[in-house]
């Protein structure tokens, strides 16, 4: 399966402008410091994911943000508010390279896909430079993804199982080495876990036509013993309630960590994110009326 | 010394009426109700201790009464005492391989196990081994209230984010006091909100 991005944003209509022009400023912020990595084209694997994950370690750190004004390759004529490379930016734009290149090879050794391999060489050397600085981290990603690639070829029906190890994957990721305290390494582990649960069980549910067409490895298919003749809907209905129980149980949790964090700014920001903008994503995959979903959350809130 | 204003999120010289709403709305959020078997609840507890002693010494009252425990109920099994015991203290390895070499599963089996799940994050096979539970025996309180609390924490989530969206929604609000008062009453008989 391929891990869609993009499922951890704001719900943009429920923001201040003021806050929204905080949200673009880190995105901006985030958005340059990748093309600074190592070549422009890095801006492509640019997602809300790890625009989240800059955030919120912004907010964690006692020191204020610096913030210029300046235009970019996409608005060259307006100034905007962009936070000025630090090493947070630095952090999420290196674990989102990397990230990123390891998705490639995965996809390239798991289902041969051309666009994967054209695209590895692009971020081949900003990873280079990047594993050295986080040895560690790379190889724990390199070996969960491998863990879950086996997994997944063995067949395993296990739903908690199979997003257990990206899961773990999301741990790694929202630890920084640079973060000592062990109270708040401890608190963002269990977040990290629980985001990178929700997102791998809400990726295989909007999976689910796709991977049911192509008799690709789907662990809610298996799971749930989708029965042949059975229809996408049909099954879709009878898995909905428990999916998206265990989906909502996963937020919450998410939540009871975020809850332990101290924030020094961007809490409505984040509140956001976490209680209205994850929700919507969800309840809008779930209801599915909308293929890929990702202008869905133009309609707001009926439920 | 932290400031107890700080920590109720409120500006210096708040009326005791803001106090108690602040209060009320942190309590709330931080009860232990809400981090049942999850391995964070002991930094919840600190949370709750802290805004407890601000509320306390904001409003003037004698500091801290005794806080609420999450030891769970009695069983008889000695084994299944010792998987309590290690579940508590989150050796949850440990209390997954006395709990595998028991051969008779009956429901307090599929109950631990659930618990072990749970604290480990697989909520679904918590859920449906809690379930099951649940289901061999109909009984027991124990079991429907852990089910009942995963409701209820998935349930309080959806309420915050209702709560937040345009200018504040009180019926949200009330809904969710409700909730919380009716769940800390019947699982904990404990006194750490004051309004249930």
């Amino acid at each position: 399966m391929s891990f869609l991005f993009g499922y951890v944003r704001p719900c943009k209509e429920e923001l201040k402008v003021k806050e929204y022009n905080m949200f673009r400023a880190v995105y901006c912020g985030l958005c340059k410091t990748l093309g600074q990595s190592a070549n422009q084209l890095c801006r492509l694997g640019l997602s809300y994911d790890f625009t989240f994950l800059a955030l919120l370690l912004i907010a964690l750190d006692e020191e204020e943000p610096r913030l210029a004004q300046e235009s970019c390759l996409a608005n060259p004529f307006r100034k905007k508010a962009v936070v000025k490379r630090n090493r947070h930016l630095e952090y999420a734009a290196d674990m989102s390279n990397i990230f990123t290149y390891l998705k490639l090879v995965d996809d390239w050794q798991d289902e041969h896909s051309i666009r994967a391999l054209l695209t590895m060489p692009v971020f081949y050397l900003p990873v280079k430079a990047g594993r050295r600085r986080y040895e560690d981290k790379y190889n724990f990603f390199r070996e969960l993804l491998q863990e879950l690639t086996a997994l997944e070829a063995s067949q395993n029906n296990l739903l908690d199982k199979s997003a257990d190890l990206f899961a773990r994957i999301m741990t790694g990721i929202f630890t920084p080495d640079y973060i000592e305290g062990e109270r708040e390494k401890r608190v963002l582990r269990f977040l990290g876990y629980n985001l990178g649960r929700w997102i791998y069980i809400l990726d295989a549910y909007s999976d689910l036509e796709e991977d049911l067409d192509n008799s690709n490895y789907n662990p809610l298919i298996l799971q749930y013993e989708y029965r042949k003749g059975e229809g996408l809907e049909s099954f879709k209905k009878r898995i909905q309630e428990p999916v998206e129980f265990t989906l909502t149980y996963t937020l919450s949790n998410l939540a009871k960590g975020y809850e332990l964090l101290e924030l020094h700014r961007y809490k409505e920001i984040l509140d956001n994110i976490i209680y209205m903008g994850l929700y919507r994503v969800m309840r809008n995959k779930l209801e599915g009326s909308d293929g890929k979903g990702e202008r869905s959350l133009q309609n707001t809130g009926t439920e | 010394m932290k400031d107890p204003y700080k920590i109720l999120g409120l500006n210096k010289g708040a009326s005791k009426e803001e106090i108690r709403e602040a209060y009320r709305k942190l309590a709330r959020k931080y009860h232990p109700d809400q981090y049942v078997n999850n391995p964070l609840s002991d930094l919840a507890e600190e949370k709750m201790k802290e805004i407890n002693w601000a509320y306390n010494y904001l409003m003037n009252e004698a500091p801290d009464r005794a806080g609420g425990s999450n030891n769970y109920g009695y069983n008889s099994d000695s084994r299944y005492i010792q998987v309590r015991d290690l579940i508590n203290r989150n050796r949850l390895l440990e209390a997954e391989r006395i709990l595998d070499s028991i051969g008779s599963r009956d429901a307090e089996w599929y109950f631990l196990k659930g618990i072990i799940y749970m604290r480990r994050g697989w909520y679904d096979q918590g859920y449906r081994h809690i379930s099951r539970a649940a289901g061999m025996d109909p009984g027991n309180e124990e079991y429907r209230a852990a089910l009942n609390n995963m409701a209820y924490q998935a349930s309080s989530y959806r309420q915050a984010g209702r709560g937040m969206e345009g200018d504040g929604c009180d019926a949200c609000d009330v809904c969710t006091c409700l909730l919380c008062s009716d769940c800390c009453c019947e699982c904990m008989g404990g006194d750490l909100i004051t309004c249930c």
